[in-house]
Formats: structure tokens, C-alpha cells, sequence
């Protein structure tokens, strides 16, 4: 009896620890959204800060690639908009992993009480 | 004290704890003020240079070539800066633009370094009071954290009981409610009356169904009187039937359920003989027999005083039926069915109109309420063994009441009625009460009336008990007028005879 119910809790244990390894990973990922978000606010206020006369390079690996500054404030907008949805989404994902980590806490709470009681048994037996 | 001293350590660790935890938070947020004041540094001296650059077009420097080694070269181009704007992106810029962008830059450093000096604040003070707090609970500071043992709630039970909170009117109703139901059944059943009572009717509408069955009473009791003899209730012809409407009348409207039967029963043999006198005794003015129905008392028992012979008219308990008795006068009715309208003495007048004997299938007027006839219709004559000492008890209570007004006529009614009224077996002394307060009422002011009946109607005032008794005697008796003090004492006695006579 005992034994079965360690073994569950095992199972459980590893279950929970995925789940929270996922959650470490979402959570990591949108953290560097967020920087991105904040460099990116940066560049467009530089961006509007130049004229049309000074030029825009672009790094594209070892290449610098002229861009158009009105090019360059529209994309640089562009993947303002794309990192703000990918937070927005990284979100949602964390809320339900979230959720479902608490269920697994609250299962392998009861397991391990149950754990407990039986081990207790088993000392009382012994 | 070792308890104590677990939590304390207990207290500690965790105090411990979340101090350390503060303190890692603090020396983050330290270097990270760190690196952005080694940036904004870094930026102020790339202000100065730009500043100082585009004074000459070239400069002659060593140029880094790899790590190891440099060579000598020109700066050129002085006033083109290529700025790294973010996220892979380049702007070629003059010195100026390059500064306004520095400056930009400048400004978000300064807000990151704004940030973190706020948040270090914060948790150093929360380090400052996790460590009061560790030095307390270790006992080792000046300042004790104060703990008082919670002791089971004796200190937070209320003095007094829980109050229930009882909505309005949720209770009490249902005993008036139950009464009149009550009183409508009986009047139903007994009489027989076309007055077909819904279940439950609010007061006015019952004294107003009182009124329009009191009216029919009067009619049939009319008729009866002349047909009949024994009617429900047993009574005379003329008073009989009277007698048992209004009986059966009070019954019904009363919740003397209890007082029906043994009031009924009675009254079959005494009915005749009770109604008349009632009648003579009682009122003039109207034709049926008043009976008096204590509002209190649901049953007949009030007062009914033309019963005479069986008049063991018992006051219900009721208190719910004061107002009952309040308006309920003795009503001689042969009807029996002292619509509480009828029963309701608001004047004087009311008294002669109720307490009306009927002879010869004519109501007459009672001289006296209380009076021998009373004697006779003493109602409890069946009761009157028990209620001897109660009636002394009575009569103290009326006289005291009585004092104001009546006290002379009270004190000739209640020697006279003494042993009338004794023997009536009132339930409380709070329905005599209220009972002598209805009369009150009536003869609020002096009665004015040919009849005998006036002194005797206060006589009735004076002594609540005794109207019942005295009615129920009236009808009974004939030889009422015996000196009732002296009966006080045999008045058991003398309603038995009565009674007996009767049957």
C-alpha cells in the first residue's frame, strides 16, 4: 500500500516538475520580449529623432544593409506590434500553465498525506 | 514556555528567512544601479566627445590592429557617426543628431536608475523590520512581541441571549389568525348561519361579519324565539334561541372552543329561563339578546350573561382578544352570536342595546346587568366551586378599577352580584381587566336611562367578572335577587341551585 502510493507520488512528482520546467520556460521567454519591447521603443523615438538626410543601416549578419528611414521606423513599428502579441500570448500560456500546475500541487499534496498516513500505518504495524 | 519557545524559534527561522530573502533583493537591485551608472558615465563621455569631435576633420590616432597591436592612422569623416540605434538597426547621423539621440539614451538610464534606487528602498526597509522582527521573537531586543492566548469565546459570547430577529407581525398574527379561524368554524357549524366565514379574515373584516351575522341572528332569534325552543343552544323559546345564537355566535368568533360544549350543554337546560332574563336585564334597546363576548375569549363563554343558567361562559385565555372584549359588551342575545361588531360597547347605549332579555319574543331591557336575573344567569354556576376565591380576587380587582366612576353603584353591584360574579370562572384576571376597561368605555359617561338597567350596567363596569356570571345567572335564576353578599360565600351553592333548577 505504502509502496504504491510512493510510486504514484513519484509520477507526480516528475509531472509537476515538467510543468513547472514549461512554466520557467515561458516565463524566460517573455522576459526577453519584454526587452525587446523596451529596445525596440528605444530605436523608433531615435528613429524620429533623424531626418530623411542621415541614412539607415540595417545589420543583416556581417552586412550593414541601407534601409530607407521611413522603411526603417515602419518595420521597426511593425515588430513593436509583433512583440507586443507575443507577450500577450506568452501570457495566456503562462495563466493556464499556471493552473495547471496548482491542480498537480493540490493532487501531490493528497498523495503525499496519503503517503504519510500509510507510512504511518506501516511504523503503527511495525 | 517551551511552546512558546518552539514558535519563537519557529518565528525565527522564518523571520530569518524572509530577511535573507530581502537582502538578496537589495543587492540586486544594487548592482544593477551599478551597471547603470557605469552606462550613464559612459554616455556623458561619449557627450564630451562629441562635443569636442567635429572641431577638426581628421585626427591623428593609433589605430587598434587585433588585440596586440595598433598603428598609426587618421580619424576622418569627423562629423559622421553611425549609431546603433537598437536591434540590429544603424543611423548615420551628424554629431549633433548623434548627441540628441545620446541624450535620449541618457534619459531611459536615468529612469532605470530611478527604478531600481525605489525598489532598494523598499526592501531595505523590509530587511531593517525582518530583523526587529528576528530580535524579538528571539527575545534578544528591547521591544517583546505582546501575545495573549485566545481563550473559547467566554469573553466574546454576548451578555445577553441571541436576539432572534423576528420579522414583523410573523408570529403573533398567527394566534389571532387561529382564533378567528376558529370562531369562523364554529360559527358555521353551529349555527348553521348562511355567514360562511372564509378562512381567515382580518380583524375589521370579521367584526364586520360579525355585524351582518349579528343582524341575521337578530332576525332568526326573532323567528325562533317564536318557533322554537330549543334551539342550538338549547335556550327558551324566546330566549333559548336567542340565547344559543348568540352563544353559538360567541362561540364561533371566540376561540372558546373548550367553552362551547360545556356552554352549550348548559344552556339547553337553562336557555329559556337565561334568555329572558337576560333580556330583561340587559338591554332595551336591541332586540336580540346581547351575550358578551370577551374579545379575548374566542368561545361564547364571554359573557354570556342572558345564559344564566348554563352561563359557564368561560373566558378564553386570550389576551389576542382584548380588543375583543373590549368592544364586546354582554350581549343578551339570544342569537348567541355576538358579532364582535355587537359585542363592541363604545357608549352606554351599547350596554342596553346588548344586554336585552327577551320575553315573549321581545327583547326587553334589562334592569340590571348584573343583576339578579343575574343572579340567576350568574354564569358559572358550574364553575363557581372553583372560582368562589377567585371571585373575591375579582371583585378587589373591580372595585379598584371601578373606583373612579361607579364606586357607589359598584359597591351595591358587587354585594349584590358578589356571588353572581364569583362563581363565573374567568381565565385571567387580565381579560376581567380588559374587560372592565371596555365597559369603562362604554359608560365613560353618566347613563341616563329609565330603565333599572343603568345601575345595573355600571354595577356590570365595576365588576368584569361579575358580568358574566351575572348574565349567564339572569337567564338562569329567577330568585336572583337574593342579597348576593350573602351568597359569596354559597354561591356555589346557589348557581347549583340554579342550575338545577334549570334542569
Amino acid at each position: 500500500m505504502a509502496e504504491a502510493i510512493q510510486k504514484k507520488l513519484k509520477a507526480e512528482v516528475e509531472k509537476y516538475a515538467q510543468m513547472q520546467k514549461d512554466v520557467s520556460k515561458s516565463m524566460s521567454a517573455r522576459q526577453k520580449l519584454e526587452t525587446q519591447l523596451a529596445e525596440n521603443n528605444i530605436v523608433k523615438e531615435e528613429l524620429d529623432l533623424l531626418n530623411s538626410s542621415n541614412v539607415v543601416y540595417k545589420l543583416i549578419g556581417p552586412v550593414l544593409v541601407k534601409q530607407d528611414v521611413d522603411e526603417a521606423k515602419a518595420t521597426v513599428a511593425k515588430r513593436l506590434e509583433y512583440i507586443n502579441g507575443e507577450i500577450q500570448r506568452y501570457e495566456s500560456v503562462l495563466k493556464e500553465m499556471e493552473k495547471k500546475s496548482e491542480q498537480h500541487r493540490e493532487v501531490l499534496t493528497s498523495l503525499q498525506q496519503e503517503f504519510q498516513k500509510a507510512q504511518g500505518l506501516a511504523a503503527g504495524k511495525v | 514556555m517551551a511552546e512558546k519557545g518552539q514558535t519563537n524559534v519557529e518565528h525565527l527561522g522564518g523571520v530569518v528567512r524572509l530577511r535573507e530573502q530581502h537582502e538578496k533583493v537589495v543587492k540586486d537591485c544594487e548592482s544593477r544601479m551599478q551597471h547603470w551608472r557605469k552606462v550613464s558615465g559612459d554616455y556623458e563621455a561619449l557627450t564630451d566627445r562629441l562635443q569636442t569631435l567635429p572641431d577638426q576633420l581628421s585626427y591623428d590616432i593609433m589605430v587598434p590592429f587585433g588585440p596586440l597591436a595598433f598603428m598609426p592612422g587618421k580619424l576622418v569623416h569627423t562629423n559622421e557617426i553611425t549609431v546603433l540605434l537598437g536591434d540590429n538597426w544603424f543611423a548615420k547621423c551628424s554629431a549633433k543628431q548623434a548627441q540628441k539621440i545620446v541624450d535620449h539614451r541618457m534619459k531611459y538610464v536615468k529612469n532605470e536608475l530611478d527604478d531600481l534606487s525605489k525598489t532598494m528602498k523598499n526592501f531595505e526597509a523590509r530587511v531593517g523590520f525582518a530583523k526587529d522582527l528576528e530580535t524579538i521573537s528571539a527575545s534578544k531586543g528591547d521591544y517583546v512581541d505582546i501575545r495573549e492566548e485566545v481563550g473559547n469565546n467566554d469573553s466574546a459570547l454576548t451578555k445577553g441571549k441571541q436576539r432572534i430577529a423576528h420579522k414583523p407581525n410573523s408570529k403573533p398574527k398567527l394566534d389571532v389568525v387561529w382564533d378567528l379561524k376558529e370562531e369562523d368554524e364554529e360559527d358555521e357549524g353551529e349555527r348553521g348561519d348562511g355567514g360562511s366565514r372564509k378562512g381567515v379574515m382580518t380583524e375589521e373584516e370579521l367584526w364586520a361579519r360579525l355585524d351582518e351575522l349579528e343582524k341575521l341572528e337578530e332576525l332568526q332569534d326573532e323567528q325562533d324565539r317564536l318557533s322554537d325552543n330549543a334551539d342550538m343552544n338549547g335556550e327558551d323559546t324566546s330566549s333559548s334561541s336567542s340565547e344559543e345564537e348568540k352563544e353559538a355566535e360567541a362561540a364561533p368568533p371566540v376561540n372558546g372552543l373548550s367553552l362551547k360544549p360545556s356552554w352549550s350543554s348548559i344552556s339547553d337546560s337553562k336557555a329559556p329561563l337565561s334568555t329572558d332574563r337576560k333580556k330583561d336585564d340587559e338591554e332595551e334597546e336591541d332586540n336580540c339578546l346581547p351575550t358578551i363576548f370577551f374579545s379575548h375569549t374566542v368561545e361564547p363563554k364571554k359573557v354570556r350573561i342572558n345564559t344564566g343558567k348554563n352561563t359557564t361562559l368561560k373566558f378564553s385565555e386570550r389576551k389576542e382578544q382584548k380588543e375583543h372584549s373590549k368592544r364586546k359588551k354582554k350581549n343578551g342575545h339570544n342569537n348567541g352570536h355576538c358579532h364582535h361588531e355587537l359585542h363592541k360597547i363604545t357608549t352606554p347605549a351599547d350596554i342596553y342595546r346588548l344586554f336585552v332579555d327577551v320575553k315573549n319574543g321581545e327583547p326587553i331591557p334589562r334592569k340590571s346587568i348584573l343583576k339578579s336575573r343575574s343572579r340567576e344567569n350568574s354564569v358559572c354556576s358550574d364553575t363557581s366551586e372553583s372560582s368562589a376565591a377567585d371571585f373575591e380576587e375579582r371583585r378587589m380587582i373591580g372595585r379598584s378599577f371601578s373606583h373612579d366612576e361607579h364606586s357607589d353603584t359598584s359597591d351595591g353591584i358587587t354585594e349584590e352580584d358578589s356571588p353572581t360574579t364569583v362563581p363565573l370562572q374567568l381565565p385571567s384576571r387580565y381579560e376581567l381587566l380588559y374587560f372592565h376597561f371596555s365597559l369603562l368605555q362604554a359608560f365613560s359617561g353618566t347613563v341616563i336611562e329609565k330603565d333599572p338597567m343603568p345601575s345595573a350596567v355600571p354595577h356590570l363596569t365595576i365588576s368584569p367578572p361579575a358580568l358574566p356570571t351575572i348574565l349567564e345567572r339572569k337567564q338562569e335564576e329567577v330568585a336572583p335577587d337574593v342579597s348576593p353578599p350573602q351568597q359569596l360565600p354559597k354561591r356555589v351553592s346557589k348557581f347549583k341551585a340554579a342550575r338545577l333548577q334549570q334542569k
